[in-house]
């Protein structure tokens, strides 16, 4: 009998739906959105991905965008607070990339709508890269032996025409396919795979969706799970530092503001205002306190955790999500306590650990 | 002696009255009574509907007024707050856990068969529509 | 984004009402008619609805919803003239569920005016809340604009006085909205004769807002949604040139525009209700001009309700709704149409999903 290997192929995946599964590392995941004026091609993601590694676009030339995303810690940094050149230190937990590009909005308080707009800001911020202008970073470009070449292929600019917006859009591309799927959570909830996931993972999945209130926010849905909601939230996390100023604190930043000094630069360099949240974009009351959703693939190895660092370990975020956050009166209308039991908060962490992507997991045994 | 049983028979066929008829005929009383029994669990339900289910003082009508905004029609349904597909009662009892503070009944538990009949009876007349947000 | 943020600063140091204020005065005082009036700001708290479950125990979710209006009203920028307390500070009426609304809107850094609810009356017929909190209808003027409160949320006699054995049972009757034994909201003759008088002795070019607990038109009897003598409410109101009507009760976005009087809805702090229309198959009169607030998700205890910053120029009001869990919206007059309108949604082709409540 002559069979046709595709249909072999056909069968196979038919009957081992596993093999599939391990063979896709997006499993879970939603297609990944991909803006119209900026399409991905193999050539721009390599750009992207040199340009996120070089270090020369930096006052210093000491720091790159892998600096503080380093892949072998899961795209961020492990630290509390980001550092930038001189070692200064920023007031904000530098978030993940893997999965970025499912946000609606960037940074911790939503400041920026796109991965192209994100890419331009920490370049330019004094406790970042510390450059003044995006100038240095075209002359740079303009200067180097490849470079030139490498833009010219991908967008069709001489030298000369060569701006920050091409060099951002080459970032995000490469950003675009930090993307990772199939954890241990995916291949039991969507593989198929019953014992993908340890039992106590799977008394945890129940009470992520149920008692633990997780499951509004860290949205997971029928078909996959980005586990953000993609809105902003106020725990009370740091709000008690700034509570008794609030107005004092507000006004700063208004005045700040009206002087012309950029938002993005108030919030890494004055931690008050830092603390203000989605305040600093919109200037409505109930948005003081309120960060960004974070996705929770990976999660284990990306800590430690909030934006601003403050939890060390997993089990102290079950904590804090537990007691019902930090009061505040601007504290999140969903945030509530949860009257959990020790098993039960050790049944959500190892839930938390089943979303760690194969790619990642060696960083989770090493821990 | 034969056709004498036959006679006796005939005559108490005759005499029977319709409860021998087949099993699935029912009456115009047996409909009235299945109503009657049917609205004394919609009572029961719209009862429970404007009473403290749960821990907080907190009732079903505050936010469902004849319990509007429900939409069983739409049931079964993606449920944002539970993440999956899933019948009205899995949401009841969201509500009761959740906003009333209260514990979740069984699905055959008799008060939930009354809040299930209570919310539909409000909404009779209106089409299904499945999966509908 | 600086310069998006910097003109949104620039506008709220300026005040909401910046576009007005930049007006030539000469224009802003031939709007005025009588040409001593100036803009200003007042904030919009209603429908708390403080609940007791015992002792000194409440519902946690309503306690925060008022605090939280409370801060935030106390932390607008820059200060409102005023604050309108919009009634149904308690749910059943109790002089401990009015002690413990008034202990938090005591935090108010503001003057307040208030309005009473029927959540607040029908314990001791607005004894306590005379004693300790307002009367229960006034009028006040301020910056020009004549100001009118009115307890819209009387009812018949016999079902007052007659029908309960207790006044605990009459408020847990009118506590439920869709009680089959309820019975209608009125202002009544004796208040409407009251405001007849309080009106002559106004300029008819004088903006007058009215601020009623119940709608001072007719919605959904079944909910009173609903004033029953609303019309010759309206009748005393129709003469003046600029007339608003602003009303709590319905827990929901709604306006409307009848002859010369826009109405605006409040939110509540509390909880929101359904439109009536969602209730199948009961005629109601939902205004066809109100774009329906999102639909609610009631993880977020507090989505859905919220306050209003209400900014008055030329007597004209712009309802600025303060949506905790939710965008904001405004509705405020089409300068083009004369009708109130919201400034992002009522173009049905702009509107969201949320928004078709069925």
């Amino acid at each position: 009998m002559n069979v046709p290997p595709s249909l072999i192929l056909v069968l196979f995946l038919l009957f081992c739906p596993q093999a599939l599964h391990a063979a896709d590392p997006l499993l879970g995941l939603p297609p990944v959105p991909i803006p119209a004026d900026n399409p991905q091609t193999p050539e721009k993601i390599a750009l992207g991905q040199r340009l996120f590694e070089d270090k020369r676009f930096s006052a210093d030339g000491t720091v790159s965008c892998a600096t503080c995303h380093d892949r072998e810690k899961a795209f961020g940094d492990a630290l509390p607070v980001s550092e930038g050149v001189g070692k200064q230190k920023g007031t904000r937990n530098a978030p993940t990339v893997i999965n970025a590009v499912f946000y609606k909005v960037q940074f911790w308080d939503g400041r920026r709508s796109s991965l192209e707009e994100q890419a331009k800001d920490p370049f330019v911020n004094p406790v970042e890269h510390g450059l003044k202008s995006h100038q240095p970073i075209l002359d740079v470009i303009r200067g180097d032996a490849d470079y030139p070449a490498a833009f010219g292929a991908v967008f069709g600019v001489e030298p000369a025409s060569i701006t920050i917006d091409h060099v951002v859009k080459a970032i995000a591309s490469f950003e675009r396919t930090v993307v990772s799927g199939n954890s241990p959570f995916d291949r039991y909830l969507y593989g198929g795979e019953k014992d993908a996931m340890s039992e106590a993972a799977i008394r945890g999945l129940a009470i992520f969706r149920d008692k633990g209130r997780c499951q509004s926010c860290h949205a997971i849905e029928q078909t996959d799970a980005l586990f953000t909601n993609n809105q902003l939230h106020n725990l009370g996390v740091g709000f008690k530092r700034i509570e008794p100023r609030l107005m004092e604190i507000a006004n700063s930043l208004r005045s700040a503001v009206t002087r012309g000094e950029t938002i993005d630069e108030k919030v890494l360099t004055a931690p008050d205002i830092s603390e203000l949240g989605h305040y600093v974009v919109t200037f409505r009351p109930s948005d003081i306190g309120r960060f960004k959703t974070s996705g929770l693939r990976n999660i284990a190895v990306t800590g430690p955790y909030m934006h601003d660092g403050s939890l060390k370990t997993l089990e102290e975020v079950v904590e804090l999500y537990n007691k019902g956050g930090e009061p505040n009166p601007m504290l999140d209308s969903g945030i509530l306590p949860l009257d959990l039991t020790a098993e039960e908060k050790a049944d959500l962490v190892a839930f938390l650990k089943a979303l760690t992507s194969p790619e990642f997991a060696h960083l989770q045994t090493a821990k | 002696m034969f056709k004498g049983i036959c006679l006796i028979l005939l005559a108490l066929a005759l005499s029977l009255p319709s409860v021998a008829a087949r099993a699935d005929e029912f009456t115009e009383a047996d409909l009235k009574k299945w109503q009657e029994d049917f609205m004394v669990v919609v009572k029961e339900g719209e009862k429970l509907f404007h009473s403290a289910l749960g821990s907080n003082a907190v009732s079903c009508d505050m936010c469902h007024p004849n319990g509007a905004n429900n939409h069983p029609e739409t049931y079964p349904k993606f449920q944002k707050q539970i993440g999956k597909v899933v019948a009205l009662r899995d949401m009841i009892n969201w509500c009761l856990k959740n906003p009333l503070k209260g514990t979740e009944m069984a699905a055959d538990d008799p008060k939930m068969v009354a809040m299930e009949a209570y919310i539909t009876w409000e909404r009779r007349g209106v089409p299904l529509a499945p999966g509908k947000h | 984004m600086s310069s998006e943020v910097s003109r949104r600063i620039f506008l709220q140091q300026l005040g909401a009402a910046a576009a007005v204020t930049a007006l030539p005065l000469s224009l802003v005082e031939i709007a005025w008619g009588a040409g001593k009036g100036e803009s200003f700001t007042f904030a919009y708290i209603s429908d708390p609805h403080i609940t007791q479950i015992k002792g000194t125990e409440f519902v946690d979710n309503f306690d925060k919803g008022l605090a939280k209006a409370v801060l935030e009203v106390n932390f607008m920028f820059p200060q409102p003239d005023f604050v309108v307390f919009g009634g149904d500070l308690a749910q059943l009426g109790k002089p401990e569920e009015l002690d413990h609304g008034m202990e938090m809107l005591s935090k108010l850094t503001l003057p307040v005016r208030y309005v009473i609810g029927e959540h607040d009356y029908y314990l001791d017929l607005g004894k306590y809340w005379e004693e300790k909190i307002s009367k229960l209808n006034y009028s006040f003027d301020h910056k020009g604009v004549h100001f009118v409160v009115l307890n819209s949320i009387l009812t018949d006699d016999d079902w007052t006085h007659k029908r309960w054995p207790t006044a605990a049972e009459r408020m847990q009757q009118m506590a439920r909205l869709d009680n089959p034994d309820g019975s209608p909201f009125m202002v009544k003759e004796a208040q409407r004769n009251w405001l007849k008088a309080d009106l002559a002795k106004i300029d008819k070019k004088t903006p007058i807002v009215v601020m009623s607990h119940s709608p001072l038109y007719k919605i959904y009897k079944g909910w009173n949604f609903w004033t029953d003598d609303a019309e010759e409410v309206q009748a005393l109101l129709q003469p003046f040139q600029q007339v608003t009507v602003l009303h709590g009760h319905v827990h929901q976005i709604l306006y409307n525009q009848i002859g010369n009087i826009t109405f605006h809805a409040m939110m509540s702090t509390a909880w929101p209700w359904p439109y009536p229309h969602s209730f199948a198959g009961k005629p109601s009169m939902v205004p066809k001009l109100t774009v329906p607030m999102n639909r609610a998700d009631p993880f977020h205890e507090r989505d859905a309700t919220g306050w209003s910053a209400i900014d008055l120029a030329s007597g004209k009001v712009t309802n600025r709704l303060e949506l905790w869990e939710n965008t904001p919206r405004t509705v405020a007059e089409d300068e083009k149409t004369g009708l109130p309108a919201d400034s992002q949604y009522q173009d049905p082709a702009k509107r969201i999903p949320p928004q078709d409540h069925y």
